[in-house]
């Protein structure tokens, strides 16, 4: 049996929102933690830990995962995006700005998150029906309970970007 | 704990070699990162496969469809082929968790971790999953239904590594199909859950019917006794009773799970009608 560190330290190299990195993480490491802690990207939220709530979720690969249970060593020579990626040029996007129009933030600690899949969602099906967005939802747990508003925004981004 | 990245099938098996059972293979690693986080289980050497691009792949080989270990639940929930020979499988995968998990849990994963409520696994019941090992000193393939051994119990040995699952598509004259109840429409484990592959002769005969249920056993599994009680049934007006294999699937209901035994008794056979009906339209629907 070789012989065995606490934890030791893996390279990766992955873009995050557009930006190059190589870093050391533990082989534990979820990528939730080296992207807060790290990388100082504080827009995806640890709620459960347990990858039930949608409240860590990033885009890896364009698609959707928990970053709280994705271990930060298998996102070697991935493309990450968070929250903070989407106005990355300073202007909101077209379903950021739907969620303001809408008053669909109520805390706000589920919307980092719920922007995410909603973003993948339109990415891959630009005119989705209520129905499409509903189950895209299914992962995340807004605990103010706003969906009804969550769900009239996706609706309008998606009817703004045809038009 | 080391995180060992291996990019092939020969490096794997090596590390699997090396470290045994201090070693655990991670995929998608939705069930073995909350694991280790919680303090369940702390092994030695995380075996990062993800990279490996020759288990990534669905393919035609002589008829069969051979999937890599590593196809995600996502993939396997929208890939055409995937839709067209094994529908139950795509509507199995389709009920994993949230996109969220499906991004990047894949079918070996599922497969791996045995879980009594695993909704791939029925599916890949009836439709023969033959599932090809590997390890340092050779090969072998199972069947499923052998690999299975109870509750996150299997056949597979530490230095083992599952590189590819092969199933029989659905027949010219056939259907299939799965159903899940659970206590919330998405998200949720499965109470029950059942998946049916019938075929049906052109004059209105069951000449095929293979029926897996999960959620309600030790571990899933296929139900010879109601498969048999439908075979040789005939259609009348185009309806299959399933009521004698729906009392056989309700006596195959155990009380070791959570639900109850007897909800799941009242339910199965109603579940058996809803797909058997579906199916036999489907089959219909085809020919006409």
């Amino acid at each position: 049996m070789p012989n065995v560190a606490a934890e030791q330290p893996v390279s990766i190299r992955l873009v995050v929102n557009d930006r190059r990195h190589q870093l050391d993480v533990g082989a534990g490491e979820t990528l939730l933690r080296t992207l807060r802690e790290r990388l100082a990207l504080i827009g995806p939220k640890e709620a459960c830990g347990e990858g039930e709530c949608g409240a860590c979720t990033v885009l890896v690969d364009g698609g959707p995962v928990a970053s709280c249970i994705l271990a930060a060593g298998s996102t070697d020579g991935r493309t990450i995006r968070t929250v903070e990626g989407l106005a990355g040029t300073g202007e909101l996007t077209t379903l950021q700005q739907a969620f303001v129009s809408h008053a669909a933030v109520q805390c706000g600690y589920c919307t980092p998150g719920v922007l995410m899949v909603l973003t993948a969602l339109l990415d891959t099906v630009p005119d989705p029906t209520e129905a499409d967005i509903r189950r895209a939802l299914a992962g995340n747990i807004c605990r103010c309970t706003g969906y009804q508003q969550i769900v009239e925004a996706a609706l309008a981004a998606a009817e703004a970007a045809a038009s | 704990m080391q995180f060992c990245r291996v990019s092939s099938v020969a490096e794997a098996v090596d590390e699997l070699s090396r470290w045994g059972a201090e070693g655990r293979i991670l995929a998608g690693g939705t069930d073995v990162m909350p694991q280790c986080l919680r303090g369940e289980q702390s092994p030695a050497a995380l075996i990062d496969i993800g990279g490996i691009d020759t288990m990534q792949g669905i393919a035609d080989v002589g008829g069969a469809t051979s999937i890599g270990a590593l196809v995600t639940l996502r993939r396997l929930a929208t890939a055409s082929l995937v839709a067209l020979r094994h529908p139950a499988l795509a509507q199995a995968a389709a009920t994993v968790g949230a996109w969220q998990t499906q991004t990047v849990a894949t079918l070996g994963g599922n497969i791996c971790s045995a879980a009594p409520t695993a909704d791939t696994l029925p599916a890949l019941l009836v439709a023969d999953a033959q599932l090809a090992l590997v390890s340092k000193s050779g090969r072998r393939r199972l069947g499923l239904g052998e690999f299975l051994e109870g509750p996150g119990a299997t056949a597979l040995r530490s230095t083992e590594l599952l590189r590819a699952i092969q199933l029989q598509p659905i027949a010219e004259h056939g259907a299939e199909g799965y159903l899940k109840v659970g206590r919330r429409s998405a998200m949720d484990r499965a109470a029950v859950g059942l998946a049916l592959r019938l075929s049906v002769t052109p004059n209105g005969v069951v000449s095929d019917a293979r029926i897996a249920v999960c959620g309600g056993t030790r571990t899933p599994h296929r139900v010879p006794s109601a498969e048999s009680a439908l075979t040789g049934t005939q259609l009348v007006d185009g309806h299959l009773d399933c009521a004698e294999a729906g009392a056989e699937l309700a006596g195959a209901a155990t009380p070791e799970h959570a639900e109850s035994a007897l909800y799941r008794r009242r339910v199965l056979p109603g579940l058996l009608d809803r797909l058997a009906q579906r199916c036999i339209a489907e089959i219909a629907g085809a020919e006409s």
